[in-house]
Order: structure tokens, then sequence, then C-alpha cells
């Protein structure tokens, strides 16, 4: 009974903590440009499609078996999804930057569907199984046995979250990403190139969704409709946590994930959903800026 | 402005949809959804239905082209409202998605072409339109066959059942439940889970204290590898009798072959299983031209089109003659033979194959033959 408790738990926490690298890229893109990017799903699923590619490749060239291949294709992952984000930036922000940011979260729902159409033209409809971080099995601490795979993927997912909160926290780059975020005019008036600021921030946040795509990939498989879950379950993290808080946001996806399991395990899946729902009506009726206190406000 | 836009649009629809249609041409759109959440069933009728077409006699002068019902009525309704704007069809292979489905049914009444569908969803054959002809065992049929096998051949006595909330989940479900219960042997378990759930193990947890000696699965294809694969990690090694998405090979696919042993599911047919020659040519020509292995769901669009395409060979001029015909004959397919119930139902049979534990490729364990609504 104790163990299953566990497995759950840990099911939960590893659940919960893809979610937040999904969150923490939303959150990112909605302080830098003070726009939704609504393609944030279909790009956590676009990473789950090359971690498929590049793993078919290594297997494929490699004349030995490889079993837990995720962790040599994540950094692969990071690096081309964070080269796409400065592509997408490019295409569904630049040139709307004057807009308001109702034509920017247009673009990006217009660019969601794009990569969904284009990854289901030339994969196919097949859900398809991503690489395994580490190898299968199960690791023993007295009389528990616990997965090794969602071991890994909880250990990934805080490595790059903390690497995220060193980054915008503790570098110099980071003081200039939240400054470009919090004022633009007055960050470029100090020598911040906003331009870059924001070109940066999509290549991060598109990174992480890369790398939450392959984390969910061998677990959960993945699909090119896939996406609008994904994007569905970050918009509600960042309404719990607030909008703007990157704490808050990691916070409340690790949460929804621990919440989902819980519930499900106690009543049902339906009741779970269900009062997520409730949850976030409630948070939007009594306490819009979210759980935790907003950290910043777009200048009118 | 506007009427800049208004003249580009007709531009774009002359130049990207001419009406190529002449007099002599039998024409068939092909209405499915080739993206989206159904996109795999949707993708395999598509594929069913052009290699039938594709092989059609010559002198039949059949026409056709595919366009995407994607997952909403509306984008089907406007797909349907476009074929017919070409020109009168001869048939129409219609979308697996039963919701769109209801909302083509008045058109194509009104219209007089017959839908030429493998959608399982009940209603539809309940409506009495006599333009809808469905190819796939309903669950009247199938859920038949899954309650017969567990209780003939598995003995089980103590079912417990997931099934998706999904309008297809809950028609599986009422009629599971329902066998099971009049043959009393009713579910200990049962619990709907929505097609966004990702984690299995809270479900299987549930399941596994009530005790059940075997496992029903009434899911789409991902949650059903989720599940399988999930309760073989746990160390629940019960028997699993699944829907129809777990003869699909994609499914199959997703999981180890030592993962499916002791699994089961019901269809109506497994053409990468069948022994017979009809059935492995369509199959390897099939995997030849859209380089994957069919499934049940084309090789049921392919009969149904190959019976459209018969109706036409015997003298079946226009789409009402084409509609009667349906009505009244009787085709032997690949899959099985078709008669219509006069509601629309062509497909009574269902299958039961099962994997062995060694190889991803099922084995046809039981034939249940025009087994509509009876245990």
């Amino acid at each position: 009974m104790l163990e299953t408790g566990i497995q759950l738990f840990i099911n939960g926490i590893s659940l919960g903590c893809a979610y937040a690298l999904i969150t923490l890229g939303f959150v990112l893109v909605i302080n830098a440009i003070g726009a939704v990017n609504f393609a944030q799903g279909d790009l956590v699923m676009a990473g789950g499609f090359l971690s498929v590619v590049f793993a078919e490749f290594i297997i494929a060239n490699n004349p030995h078996p490889i079993t837990g291949v995720g962790l040599f294709i994540l950094p692969l992952v990071l690096i081309g999804m964070a080269c796409f984000g400065l592509l997408f930036s490019m295409v569904t922000y630049t040139p709307l930057k004057s807009c308001p940011p109702a034509t920017v979260f247009i673009s990006t729902i217009a660019a969601g569907l794009i990569i969904q159409h284009g990854i289901n033209a030339g994969f196919g409809p097949e859900p398809q199984i991503g690489p395994a971080l580490i190898s299968s099995g199960t690791l023993a601490i007295g009389t528990l046995t616990l997965s090794k795979q969602q071991i890994a993927i909880i250990v990934s997912a805080s490595f790059l979250i903390l690497c995220v909160g060193f980054l915008m926290n503790k570098t110099q780059l980071g003081r200039q990403l939240r400054a470009a975020a919090q004022d633009p005019e007055v960050a470029e008036t100090i020598g911040v190139n906003g331009a870059q600021c924001v070109a940066l921030t999509f290549s991060i946040a598109i990174a992480l969704a890369g790398a939450a795509g392959l984390l969910l990939s061998n677990q959960f498989f993945i699909t090119t409709s896939d996406g609008g879950l994904f994007m569905l379950k970050a918009y509600i993290a960042v309404t719990l946590g607030g909008w703007g808080r990157l704490d808050g946001a990691v916070i409340a996806a690790i949460a929804i994930g621990l919440f989902e399991v819980i519930v499900a395990t106690l009543v049902s899946y339906i009741l779970a959903e269900a009062l997520l729902f409730v949850a976030l009506l409630l948070i939007l009726l009594f306490r819009p800026s979210g759980l935790f206190a907003e950290a910043i406000q777009r200048r009118t | 402005m506007i009427r800049l836009l208004q003249v580009l649009t007709i531009l774009i629809n002359i130049t990207l949809f001419p009406v190529w249609l002449k007099a002599d041409e039998s024409y068939i759109p092909i209405l499915v959804p080739v993206t989206g959440f159904l996109s795999l069933e949707g993708t395999a009728q598509r594929n069913g239905a052009i290699q039938a077409l594709d092989k059609a006699p010559i002198n039949l002068n059949i026409k056709y082209e595919v366009s995407d019902t994607a997952t909403s009525p509306e984008v089907a309704v406007t797909a349907l409202h476009r074929a017919l704007s070409r020109g009168q069809p001869a048939a129409i292979a219609a979308p697996i998605f039963g919701t769109q489905m209801l909302a083509m049914l008045p058109i194509a009444k009104r219209a007089s072409v017959a839908l030429i569908t493998v959608s399982g969803t009940a209603k539809l054959t309940e409506l009495n339109n006599p333009f809808i002809f469905r190819f796939f065992p309903g669950d009247s049929v199938v859920k038949v066959a899954h309650a017969r096998y567990i209780h003939e051949v598995l003995g089980a006595k103590r079912p417990a059942l997931l099934y998706q909330t999904t309008a297809y989940g809950q028609s599986g479900y009422s009629h599971l439940s329902r066998i099971l219960k009049e043959n009393g042997t009713p579910l200990v378990f049962e619990e709907a889970l929505a097609p966004s759930v990702k984690d299995m193990l809270p479900a299987l947890t549930k399941l596994k204290a009530s005790n059940p000696d075997v496992i029903l699965l009434h899911l789409h294809s991902t949650p059903t590898a989720l599940v399988i694969r999930q309760a073989r990690n746990s160390g629940i090694e019960l028997p699993i009798v699944a829907g129809s998405a777990m003869h699909q090979p994609s499914t199959a696919r997703l999981l180890k072959a030592d993962q499916l042993r002791g699994v089961c599911a019901e269809t109506a047919a497994s053409p990468i299983s069948e022994l017979n020659n009809e059935v492995i040519k369509f199959t390897t020509e099939y995997k030849k031209r859209f380089a994957t292995a069919p499934d049940a769901f084309a090789l049921a669009q392919y009969d149904g089109m190959n019976m459209v395409i018969a109706a036409l060979k015997s003298g079946a001029k226009t789409a009402i003659e084409v509609r009667n015909w349906l009505a009244t004959n009787t085709f032997k397919g690949l899959a099985m033979s078709y008669k219509s119930d006069g509601k629309g139902n062509m497909a009574h049979d269902a299958t039961i194959v099962c994997y062995d534990g060694k190889t991803r490729i099922p084995k046809i364990i039981q034939r249940y033959l025009n087994v509509d609504g009876v245990f």
C-alpha cells in the first residue's frame, strides 16, 4: 500500500515537473511580449517528434543496441528547439511587434496549427514513442521499488527549472531579459537590446517546450493532436500561479500534476478534472492575479 | 477592399477547385478526418477508399477527391456542401466521426446521396435515414463478441472495465455493461477516462483493489497502449480484452511484444493477421502504397467503396440507384459479407484477435457471425 502510494506520488511529481517546463516557457514569453504564445503546446509536441527523429537516427547508426538514449538527446533537442525558437519569434512576433497583443497571439495560434499539420503531413497520424531518458527498470530502496524513468524525469526537469531560475536571477543576461520584459523603452536607454532579448526569450521558452516534449514522449507517447492538452494545462498553471510569476507557475504546475493523480486515485479522473476547472474559476473570480502576487504589469 | 476580396475568393475557387466533372463521369468525394484526434482512423479510411477507387474499371470513369473534415461538424458540413456543389456524387465516403455524421445526414438525405462510413456511433442507423450505410460493425455486434469471448473462452466472472468519456466510449460502455449484467457477470469495477488522461496508475490501482479476473478496455489507441504498458509495468498480469483500437498496428507498435502477452481485442477484421490470399494481396499493396500497415477501418472502407463500384458496374447510373442497390444486395467483401439490415447496418460479424507475447502481429482466435445484439 505504502509502495503504491509513493509510486503514485512520484507519478504526480514527474507529470507536474513536465507541466512546469511547459508553463515556465509560457510565462517567459508572456513577460517578454505581454502576449500569450498559444503555440506552446504544439511546440511541446514538436519537441517530442524531434526527439523521436534523433533517437531513430542514433539507434539506426549504432551497431550496438542502445537503451535510454534520451539523456544524450536532451541537449540536442534543447539546441534544436532553441534555434527554432529564434525562427519562430522572427516569423510570429517581429513583424507584428507594433501591433496589439491580440494580433501576436493570433499569429501564434496560426503558427501552432501550421506546426501541427506540418508534422501530421510529415510523420503521419500514428502515435509515436520517444526515447527513454535512461534504461528502463526499477530502483530498490529498502522495500520500495521505484521507476528509474520517472526519477530521471524529475531530476532532469528540476535541473532545467533551476538553470532557468539561475539564468534569470543570477546572471547579467537574466537581468537584461527581465529589464527588457518589465520596461523595454527604459531598458533600451541603458543599452539593452529589446529585440534580441525577446528573440532570446522565445528561444529559451521553446527549448523548454522541446525538453518537456522529450520527457513526456516516452512516458505517455506523443501524437500530433496533443498540443491542445499541454497548452490547457500550462494556461491553468499560469492562472493559478499568477500571471508573470515564474516560481508561482512552477509550483502551480507541480501542484496540478499531484492534484490530478491524488484525486483520480481517491475518487475519479472526471472529478479531478472538474475540480481543477472549479479551482480555476474560483481563482479568476476572487483572485484574478493568481495565488501569488503578480510580479509585473503591462504599462498603460 | 471588400470587392477585391470577393473577386480574389472567386478566382481562388476557380483556380484551385475547378468543376472538372463531365457528364459521363461518376463522382465519389472522400470526406474524412485526416487531421485532428481522429486522423489515424480517418487516414485509414482515406487510404482504403483510394485503394478501392483506383482499381475500379476504367469504363466506370470514376473521379474522386479527398477533403479533410478535421474535428468539427461545421468543417464536415462545409466539405459536404462543396462536394455537392460540383455535381451529383454517386456516393460519398463519409467520416468515421459520429458527431460529424449526425450533422451530415440530413444534408445527404436532401441531396439523395448515400454516405459510406465506418463510424460506430449507434445513433446513426437509428434515425430512419435511408442514406447511411455503415460497413463496420456497431457496438451491438462487437460488444456481444467481446462479452461472449470473456464469458465462453476465458470463463471470467469478475470483469473490470475502463472506457473513454467520449461518445465512442459511452456507447461501448452501455452495450458491454448491459450484456454482462444480463449474463450474470456484472462489472466489478468501471471508470471513464477522458482522452487527455496520461497517468493510468490511479485507475489501475483502484481496478486492482476490486479483485477482477479480466480487464476490459474500450479506449482510443494511445490510452489503450498506456493502460496496457502501465498494467504490465505494475505487475498486473490479468488477461486484457480491449476494444478495436488494440488491433491497430500503430497501437501495438507502442508496446513491447512481451507486454502484449495475454492481450486480445475485438474488431471487424485484422488485415495483417489474415491468411486469405485476397486479404494478403490487399495488405501488401496497401503497405507498398501508403508505407504503413492497414487496419480494420481501412479494409472496411475499401469494402464499402467496392460495393459502390459493384453497384455502378451492375448498371446503377444515379445516386438514388446506387443507394437502392446498396440497400437491397449482398456483397462479399474481403473482411466479411455485407447486407443491410434495413437501417443501413451492413456489417454483422466480429472477430477476436490475440497477441502471443512474441510478435506484435495478432492471431485471429474467434469469429462471431451474425451476432447483432444476441448473446
